[in-house]
């Protein structure tokens, strides 16, 4: 196996640097190729200590190469991906195999566009669909099968699609007893009535419908065929005024995520922001109530496999190392909660901003679970499966918190060579009902930040980076520090430590330590690390998935031609 | 087994090396054709993206990724110059999907950035210009063809950036 994967990675350079280098050429009368390719290898060493256990095979690696060719008004695409020893947390979720899993062909003029193979799409805000990719988290929900579409006058767009759902690698395509369909159409006033867009005014209506049909099997429940949502949305906008909002309803779908009731679904997504120049602040909303639509009914909510719509998380994301693993899990099947935001700038040139200005950011957000009044049930067992669930008041918010982010961040640029950013989150959050932990108190941490960045020169820069949270539950306290040195445009280095001083257990009171070098070079990028990596959640979009704890050395390779 | 990635690596490192030192030609590439949307919810196509005949740039960038924020912030710091010196215009062509989208507006206004903010909600334009990770940033020429590409932040890059929209706009 080692040997197979050596000469995988071997492979894999010869191919970068030799091939790709022929590629790139342009040519007008021959149309184009572009395209990507992306490596990412690990060897794992087993710590016991942080739970890396030992792995079958020690050096993994996930690897991809995208091309596209374009000649006119015609694309064709394909993507070729090779996860057969994949990094562990990829084989953990069963994103494992190898195979062609993105291939299409594409014909587009100003009239029509038509797609067949492999395509992403999304309608509205994607609370009936959205087929997309996120390769970071493993996910890939591409669709196999057709897509039109249409504009009929300019202002008014048609789209229908037909498709089969990507399953990470399997190609059983043809045995598959479930399909995906629907159309989406929305009109542009903006566009049809030139005249009001010069007014400042700005809008947009539009609609969506969505069916799933799956062969109905069950022992017992009489399921139904065919499922369909559909949404409607507007956007309006007045000078520095938007508004903008979302309904989707879905008819009875019983199935794994929702203990297999008949209760219909509905989502709503509505934000409103104001804003001018140095200041902006938005308030957004959103409620979900038995939503999660999967292409087959027997998909677990563990995963995220299968998903036709979208339901966003709408809190404010951070990239702070050590609130990574208390990110917002977005709750189709039951959510409600608010985000608001104000962005302010202290402007330049004054006392108080400086010569640079100074920016403020506050923020707050809360998500409950929804009401659930239990409906009397029919089932002997106590389970709801098989009624129509339970009631819900729909502006009410449920008894259970479950994630709540106060927020405050200032950046501020001192001169051409001192920047300093603070920050400031209080953060509590359910581990129970958003990872499955056991342990049902919920956390609450306060976490500072400290980011100072000097630049040396015009090339080089140095970074200093603190956090602390501070916290009784869950891993209890704990300290960040990291140091990064920049020459650009080539070169990263950076040393890393983060200790969890806090822990209720004295041996867990681990350092996780991390080097890392980068080289980039226009388009490609070569990292090499090696440390420790906790175990936790990777999130992005309120979607995530619990990575194990890793030590080793890892190497990435990225490049687009 | 470590030995040989080393090995591996350092060679790849060399030969990008080299490789940088070969004088080259700007070699120009078209920009795809994708569908956008402006702010106020027009569709656009990137093809009709333009600056009058002069050069211009595209950088995709994310609400939720700090060195894209600290990219447009270092541009943003020196952009009145650069428009006034070269007559460049800079779209920021956010890939915020439906999450964080409504945020955009409040989010560049709130910082007073002067760019042109174009939104790309499900990554179609991200994709068919094959990019891996955000900040990616590409100059285009007066005839709205690409000349220069490059992947990630360091500080600094401005300098590289505002001397190549220099020679394109001689």
């Amino acid at each position: 196996m080692k040997k197979t994967s050596l000469a995988f990675l071997i492979i894999c350079f010869i191919f970068f640097f030799t091939g790709f280098k022929g590629f790139s050429q342009p040519s007008s009368e021959h149309g184009k190729i572009s395209g990507d390719f992306g490596f990412s290898g690990m060897y794992y060493q087993p710590d016991s200590l942080i739970n890396a256990a030992e792995v079958e095979e020690k050096v993994r690696g996930n690897a991809y190469l995208n091309l596209l060719y374009t000649n006119k008004q015609f694309t064709v695409g394909a993507r070729y991906e090779f996860y057969l020893f994949p990094l562990v947390d990829f084989e953990q979720i069963a994103y494992k195999g190898q195979g062609i899993t993105y291939f299409f062909a594409d014909y587009k003029n100003d009239f029509i566009q038509v797609t067949a193979g492999t395509f992403y799409e999304q309608f509205g805000n994607g609370l009936t669909l959205r087929a997309y990719e996120d390769r970071n988290l493993g996910i890939d929900n591409s669709l196999l099968g057709t897509r039109i579409k249409i504009t009929p006058y300019k202002g008014i767009s048609i789209k229908g699609i037909w498709g089969i759902e990507r399953k990470n690698f399997d190609f059983d395509y043809l045995t598959r007893k479930d399909f995906v369909r629907g159309g989406d159409l929305e009109i542009s006033f903006t566009e049809l009535f030139p005249a009001i867009a010069e007014k400042q005014f700005a809008a947009q209506i539009g609609a969506s419908f969505v069916s799933k049909y799956e062969n109905p099997t069950h022992p017992v429940l009489k399921l139904p065929a065919n499922v369909a949502t559909w949404a409607t949305r507007f956007n309006f906008r007045y000078k520095g005024f938007r508004i903008e909002s979302e309904y989707a309803h879905k008819i009875n779908d019983p199935n794994n995520t929702n203990g297999y009731i008949y209760k219909n679904g509905e989502a709503l997504f509505a934000s409103a922001s104001y804003s001018m120049k140095g200041l902006g602040t938005s308030l957004s909303f959103i409620r979900a109530d038995n939503m999660d639509f999967r292409s087959q009914r027997d998909i677990s909510s563990t995963t995220s496999l299968l998903s036709v719509n979208y339901l966003p998380a709408i809190n404010r994301q951070y990239s702070f190392p050590l609130l990574g693993n208390y990110s917002y899990v977005s709750q189709p099947n039951g959510q409600i909660g608010i985000q608001a935001q104000i962005n302010y700038l202290i402007p330049k040139k004054t006392k108080i901003g400086g010569k640079y200005g100074t920016n403020i950011s506050l923020n707050y957000s809360r998500f409950h679970d929804i009401e659930k009044n239990i409906v009397p049930l029919a089932d002997s067992l106590g389970s709801m499966r098989g009624t129509d669930g339970y009631q819900s008041n729909f502006f009410k918010f449920g008894p259970h918190l479950l994630y709540q982010d106060i927020g405050l961040e200032i950046s501020r640029r001192f001169d051409s060579r001192w920047k300093l950013e603070l920050a400031y989150n209080y953060i509590s959050y359910d581990l129970n009902i958003l990872q499955g932990h056991a342990d049902t108190t919920l956390f609450h941490g306060h976490h500072i930040a400290a980011d100072l960045l000097c630049k040396i020169n015009t090339k080089h820069a140095l970074r200093l980076e603190i956090q602390h949270l501070y916290s009784q539950q869950d891993m209890g306290s704990w300290l960040h520090a990291m140091i990064e040195y920049s020459i650009s445009p080539n070169w990263f280095f950076s040393v890393s430590d983060s200790w969890n001083y806090g822990n209720n257990t004295a041996e867990q009171r681990i350092h996780y330590f991390n080097i890392a070098a980068s080289y980039i070079i226009k388009t490609t990028r070569i990292s090499l690390q090696y440390g420790k990596n906790r175990e936790g959640i990777l999130c992005s979009g309120g979607v995530c998935r619990t990575v194990p704890a890793s030590y080793g050395v890892g190497l990435s390779v990225n490049t687009s031609f | 087994m470590k030995p040989t990635i080393l090995v591996l690596l350092l060679w790849g490192i060399l030969y990008s090396g080299f490789a940088q030192e070969q004088p080259e030609a700007l070699k120009t590439t078209p920009l795809p054709s994708v569908e956008i949307k402006t702010l106020d919810g027009k569709t656009i196509n990137t093809k009709e993206l333009s600056n009058d005949g002069k050069p211009f740039i595209i950088s995709l960038w994310a609400t939720w990724c700090r060195p894209c924020i600290e990219e447009l912030s270092a541009i943003a710091d020196v952009y009145d110059d650069w428009v006034e010196e070269t007559g460049v215009k800079l779209f920021a062509v956010s890939i915020d999907d439906a999450k964080t989208a409504s945020r955009v507006v409040p989010f560049v206004n709130g910082r007073a950035w002067d760019y042109e903010i174009l939104q790309d909600l499900n990554s179609d334009f991200k994709r068919a210009l094959n990019v891996v990770d955000i900040p990616f940033l590409c100059i285009l020429n007066g005839n709205g063809e690409i000349v220069w590409q490059h992947t990630s932040y360091a500080p600094g890059n401005e300098e590289e950036i505002i001397e190549i929209i220099r020679k394109l706009s001689k």
